[in-house]
């Protein structure tokens, strides 16, 4: 029982409580419309391809509004105020959901987040060797990707799209290659969004890259930890208001931390950073999805914390390392 | 000649389709639907001029808003222009029809762009518009619409409340008309036909069809029809979209990472 009285059981708890409802939360707790959905602005993978779902991305109205909306600024001369009214709201309503709970939107509510773990989880239980960290080449050299979808894929390709530049398959390209859609809706029964299409070039190269991409996802997930989360344009997104969120990553290091390297090892996306020297600092990067596994692997006490606000709800300590370097080893045999 | 072949055919293509019965169509569809429907696509062509079908007589017209609040219109020559919508959302449109021994009714709804109404659509289905009534449940989704090839399901009501064992008809254009029973709650589901012509490659190159529901009750010597029409767009899967090639796209992703999976485990037994 004491294995289970860990901070990654109770975040698989609250993984799996935030999956059944985004994924199946329209039939108890909101409805099937779009309109009735809790913020519609979700800042995780929550997709609203599924109908059946609670919430749904925020990246969704982001990439219309740039289509149909702020577009309107260029094509019909609209004031740029209304032409941004709904740009600006859905933003509004991103910080304030920052502002709750930071990044751990990622780490403790995706439901994508949430099925990349659990792929993992059953690599791990099929004896698969695990890659355990990506080198800093590597993480290096994927972090500017998800700038690159975000500002091209969520915001000037669908802005292109409706100015006229572009063809209407630009108009939401994110979603179209986005492999919440095609898992989320999967999980409802609804096989639909598995496609190749061959409306255009545009279409059928959307349309394959979400197919190959899901399927590498799956793949990848048997033994690298969150394959898709570390080119997710959610991330880029949260970052802009991740100074502002009352929940935190704050580290008191001491002289251990340059030899010790127990953080960057237990870090599913692979920050390196968080290895560095810091006194009493937020070091919540712009990767990281605020799951935890740094404070709970970190061996020295008082270095890692949790914070909300004023109050630190987390911290780390020799003996918190122990057990849960003992619960590991019994995970992985 | 021409003219009479052609009128011979235009009328054997619609024979049938809501014949004698009282419905909403959209009037004088044809091009405008397609230029309104090429951009976005999302609920925005939806034709706000239409036209009650088969009605004789006087009738009354009530537009039920997305925040529930009812205005009465009037009908010019059997057809009606929505007035410009301020709120977006869902619209009933309610047409009532009184003789001596019965009852007739038509709904529509209709999806409009505007500032969000803060009711749930849920709440404009629910509410009683006539006696007999066929109710959405749910109605398509905002910024969606009813596709061919998918199941939808939907409740008759009579005077508010379930009317079971009753035969509910589906009417389109190219499809025979086909019966469904409700069951004991008064729920009944239809899976809409693929039944499109001429089709083109690209959805916005394809104007919806309309389908037709019928139901008819008789009580207290009266005799009660309603109907429900809708629009509903031709399914990409039935045309231009491979499902079994994105399987396929899906299983050469997963092989992919395997054969990272196989060469970063050889790299790792290389470095020892």
């Amino acid at each position: 029982m004491d294995k289970f009285l860990t901070l990654t059981a109770l975040r698989r708890v609250v993984q799996l409580t935030a999956f059944l409802f985004f994924v199946y939360g329209a039939t108890i707790f909101t409805t099937f419309y779009t309109g009735d959905k809790l913020t519609q602005n979700l800042p995780a993978l929550s997709c609203a391809y599924d109908q059946s779902g609670g919430d749904l991305c925020a990246l969704i109205p982001l990439q219309h509004q740039m289509d149909h909306r702020v577009s309107t600024i260029f094509t019909q001369g609209e004031k740029v105020l209304p032409a941004l009214m709904g740009t600006l709201i859905t933003i509004a309503t991103v910080a304030g959901l920052i502002l709750i709970l930071n990044k751990a939107f990622c780490g403790w509510l995706c439901p994508l987040g949430f099925f990349q773990e659990t792929i993992t989880m059953i690599g791990t239980k099929l004896g698969l060797t695990q890659l355990g960290s990506l080198s800093h080449e590597t993480v290096t050299k994927i972090r500017p990707i998800k700038w690159f979808i975000f500002l091209f894929l969520v915001l000037i390709f669908p802005l292109l799209t409706g100015i006229g530049f572009l063809g209407h398959e630009w108009g939401s390209p994110f979603c179209s290659i986005c492999p919440s859609r095609i898992m989320t809706t999967a999980m409802t029964g609804d096989m639909s969004q598995v496609y190749i299409s061959q409306a255009n070039w545009g279409y059928f190269a959307l349309s394959l890259i979400a197919d190959l991409l899901f399927g590498l996802m799956l793949a990848l997930a048997l033994f690298v930890r969150q394959p898709f989360c570390r080119i997710c344009p959610i991330l880029p997104m949260q970052t802009l208001f991740k100074k502002i969120g009352l929940l935190r990553l704050v580290k008191n290091g001491d002289s251990h931390c340059d030899t010790c390297s127990s953080c960057v090892k237990a870090c599913p996306m692979d920050i390196f950073e968080i290895q560095k020297h810091a006194v009493n600092e937020n070091i919540t990067h712009s990767d990281c999805t605020l799951c935890g596994r740094c404070v709970e692997f970190c061996p020295h006490d008082g270095v890692m914390n949790f914070k909300y606000g004023p109050f630190t709800i987390l911290t780390s300590s020799k003996e918190s390392f122990k057990k849960r370097t003992k619960i590991d080893k019994w995970w992985k045999a | 000649m021409n003219k009479t072949i052609l009128t011979l055919l235009v009328a054997a293509t619609l024979w049938g389709y809501g014949d004698g019965k009282m419905y909403w169509a959209p009037h004088g569809c044809d091009e405008g639907k397609v230029t309104a429907s090429k951009h976005g696509g999302h609920g925005m062509g939806e034709n706000t001029s239409l036209h009650a079908m088969n009605l004789e007589g006087n009738s009354s017209v009530t537009l039920i808003t997305p925040d529930l609040s009812t205005e009465n219109l009037t009908l010019i020559n059997n057809t009606l222009i929505l007035p410009k919508a301020s709120i977006g959302g869902y619209y009933a449109l309610v047409l009532n029809h009184r003789s001596d021994n019965q009852v007739d009714s038509a709904i529509r709804y209709v999806s409009q762009q505007g500032r969000p109404s803060k009711v749930s659509p849920t709440k404009l289905t629910a509410l009683p518009k006539t006696d007999l009534e066929i109710v959405p449940d749910p109605l398509h989704r905002e910024h969606d619409r009813y596709t061919a090839s998918k199941s939808y399901r939907f409740l008759l009501h009579f005077q508010g409340k379930p009317l079971a064992n009753t035969p509910v008809t589906l009417e389109t254009r190219n499809t025979p008309t086909q019966t469904y029973t409700t069951d004991s709650t008064g729920a009944f589901s239809i899976t809409l036909p693929n039944d499109f012509k001429n089709v083109q490659v690209g959805k916005r190159e394809n104007k919806p069809s309309e389908f037709l529901l019928i139901a008819q009750h008789n009580d207290t010597n009266l005799l009660y029809k309603s109907s429900l029409t809708m629009p509903y767009s031709l399914n990409p899967n039935d045309f231009w979209q491979s499902q079994t090639y994105g399987a396929g796209a899906i299983f050469i992703g997963f092989l992919g990472g395997l054969f990272l999976y196989r060469r970063t485990k050889i790299q790792g037994v290389k470095r020892g």
